[in-house]
């Protein structure tokens, strides 16, 4: 734990007074509670009934059974682009860290995308999978990509990759090359090096690129809404669409979604202590 | 047991290692010596396989291993920051190797446990690296390159970063060790007195290339080049042209031309080995060869010069002294901690001619 002690002595009296800690601390527990605290808190006071029938009447209406299944929907995508983008993004950092000769041109071509926005990136593939794009022309067939399942994990995980090569990469190369040598003196080959050393150790940067894509992929609206079709919505998709006929409604789904999500990380971190392992990224 | 054969290592036009062949006998423990990159380490990491010799051949038991996976070549390599994996405690950091060398001799946890014990580390196997201190992870990182019984102990300045005292501990331990296991081993380090005081047969390097091969004392005694003599072991070094032996000598016995020059108008003697008359020839002598008088208890020997005494270190059972000849050569020498001396104090320094390294 690195402590950095801000000393304030220095600055002129009247810089002084404005950038006391507590001024700093201020500044920033005021823009969360303006803008975080104060509208989770109305939107949880939104979505209970005052009016007649059940204090809880709208969230009996979110957990009916097609807004329950786009909410299984949501974690099921979720789940299966983490894996698939994780897959792929280890092999990819694995070659940064390892192969390369040219690490920060690498990552850099991964961190690139993030230049051009979601939609854009989104419509790029559209495009290209459309039935005047190359690929049908080519083939004739889209492979089942537009408008299905598909089209959303591969639309999640292309937006996602870098969020999962990021953290990897970054645990990867703080592995001394030491230990991978002993590991080879030691008797084991490259392959067994890798699954009982490399992988132990990157560990962390698994983890943590496990959560950003999982957070970002369950909350995603953007792909289910281009790449997808509305069998495909995800709960971002659903809640939005609710929000046109009943706000309330809409506030109890975000609810039951977000808790849902608090439920999942808070499993997932009882299995893989996540605080450690962001402590250590 | 291991024979490097003309071992030639670059990385581009940088040659790290040149043409470098020498043999370690079954049993032998010898030193790779040289200042920090002289590409000893180099040479260690191409013998493991970790590196890949640009030229020349590796051979372990007879074998060319040059082409040979490091996983294949049975090796104990100890590395300089230890290298133990941090996920895994103390007894499966040495049952790993165990399992990936495929041991057969006795049941893992147990030729481990012998192995820890051996190291003083018998009631730590539960504990991950982390939980010991520098000088426990060095021990446990020796008995994991030992405990599958390698062909070849590798050891790679494996006292880089521990205290004096520590260090020399060490040492001793790890002479030991090897000698109850009996393993060949190939150490390497820049550190003279570790090789000196560690090794059958030390092998100093410079600049990528064999300066000279040998025992301790041979190299101690009878350096080969003056890279050597500067390097392993303390000495004063003077130089000049020798001239033919003094009339007065006995033949055995020539001077150099320093007399005028480097020690006011006294001559240094030494015993000739080549005739080298008329050549450039460096002199170096041994702080123990030279003896410390207090000025006017002349003894007649040859080579006797007055000196001031410039720099005292208190060893304790004795110190060093370094003095100041009249021309300013600093001349390094041992007194008895009996004799008081003063800085600044005028004193005679002597040395018999049979004691000077002619090079």
């Amino acid at each position: 734990m690195r402590t950095i002690t801000v000393s304030s002595a220095a600055l002129p009296r009247p810089v002084r007074r404005f950038v006391s800690p507590r001024v700093l601390i201020g500044i920033g527990l005021l823009w969360l509670s303006v803008f975080f605290v104060v509208p989770v808190v109305y939107l949880l006071f939104e979505s209970l009934n005052f009016g007649d029938g059940s204090l809880l009447a709208n969230y009996e209406q979110a957990l009916q059974a097609v807004y329950r299944q786009a909410l299984y929907r949501t974690f099921g995508y979720a789940l299966l682009t983490t894996v698939l983008t994780l897959l792929l993004g280890y092999l990819t950092a694995y070659y940064i860290a390892f192969k390369s000769s040219r690490p920060f041109l690498l990552l850099t071509l991964v961190l690139l995308p993030l230049w051009v926005a979601i939609i854009i990136r989104f419509f790029g593939v559209r495009l290209f999978f459309l039935s005047s794009g190359p690929v049908q022309q080519l083939f004739g067939t889209d492979f089942g990509i537009m408008n299905s399942r598909n089209g959303v994990i591969l639309g999640l995980m292309s937006a996602l990759l870098p969020f999962a090569v990021l953290p990897i990469y970054n645990s990867l190369q703080s592995i001394d090359d030491e230990l991978i040598h002993a590991s080879r003196t030691l008797g084991a080959g490259q392959f067994q090096t890798l699954r009982s050393v490399i992988f132990p150790l990157s560990l962390s940067g698994v983890i943590a690129a496990t959560l950003f894509v999982f957070i970002l992929a369950a909350g995603s609206f953007l792909a289910p809404a281009i790449m997808g079709g509305p069998s495909n919505f995800m709960m971002a998709n659903v809640i939005e669409e609710a929000q046109s006929y009943s706000v309330s409604l809409a506030a109890a789904m975000a609810v039951v979604f977000t808790g849902s999500l608090l439920i999942v990380i808070g499993a997932f971190n009882h299995v893989a202590n996540v605080s450690e392992v962001l402590g250590d990224l | 047991m291991l024979e490097v054969h003309g071992l030639t290592k670059a990385y581009g036009s940088l040659v790290a290692v040149d043409d470098l062949s020498f043999k370690i006998e079954q049993g032998e423990f010898a030193t790779l010596l040289g200042p920090s990159g002289c590409g000893k380490s180099t040479t260690l990491h191409t013998i493991a396989g970790l590196r890949a010799a640009t030229e020349g051949s590796v051979s372990l038991r007879g074998e060319d291993v040059t082409n040979v996976p490091t996983d294949e070549r049975n090796i104990g390599f100890v590395f300089q920051h230890s290298a133990l994996f941090p996920h895994m405690t103390a007894l499966e950091n040495i049952t790993y190797g165990l399992e990936m060398q495929g041991f057969e001799g006795r049941d893992h946890d147990e030729q481990a446990q012998r192995f820890l014990e051996m190291v003083q580390l018998g009631d730590h196997g539960d504990h991950k690296p982390t939980e010991l201190s520098g000088g426990q992870q060095r021990r446990l990182s020796l008995a994991r390159a030992l405990a599958y019984e390698p062909d070849i102990l590798l050891l790679d300045e494996p006292l880089t970063g521990l205290d004096r005292v520590l260090r020399e501990d060490m040492r001793n331990e790890i002479k030991q060790i090897q000698r109850e296991v009996d393993v060949t081993t190939l150490h390497v380090t820049h550190d003279q007195a570790e090789a000196l005081s560690m090794s059958d047969r030390v092998i100093v390097m410079n600049d990528g290339q064999k300066e000279q091969e040998g025992s301790p004392k041979e190299l101690y005694r009878a350096p080969d080049t003056e890279f050597v003599a500067e390097f392993v072991g303390k000495s004063t070094k003077f130089t000049g042209t020798a001239t033919a032996p003094s009339s007065s000598g006995d033949g055995q016995v020539l001077a150099t031309d320093t007399a005028a020059v480097s020690v006011g108008d006294r001559r240094i003697e030494f015993a000739d080995t080549d005739d080298s008359v008329d050549e450039q020839v460096s002199l170096y002598v041994r702080p123990e060869q030279i003896d410390i008088r207090k000025t006017g208890q002349q003894t007649g020997t040859a080579n006797a010069f007055e000196a001031t005494v410039a720099h005292i270190e208190y060893l304790g059972h004795r110190n060093e002294i370094e003095a100041t000849l009249e021309d300013g050569t600093t001349v390094t020498a041992y007194a008895d901690a009996t004799i008081d001396l003063e800085l600044g104090e005028a004193i005679t320094i002597e040395f018999d001619p049979s004691d000077v390294i002619v090079l």
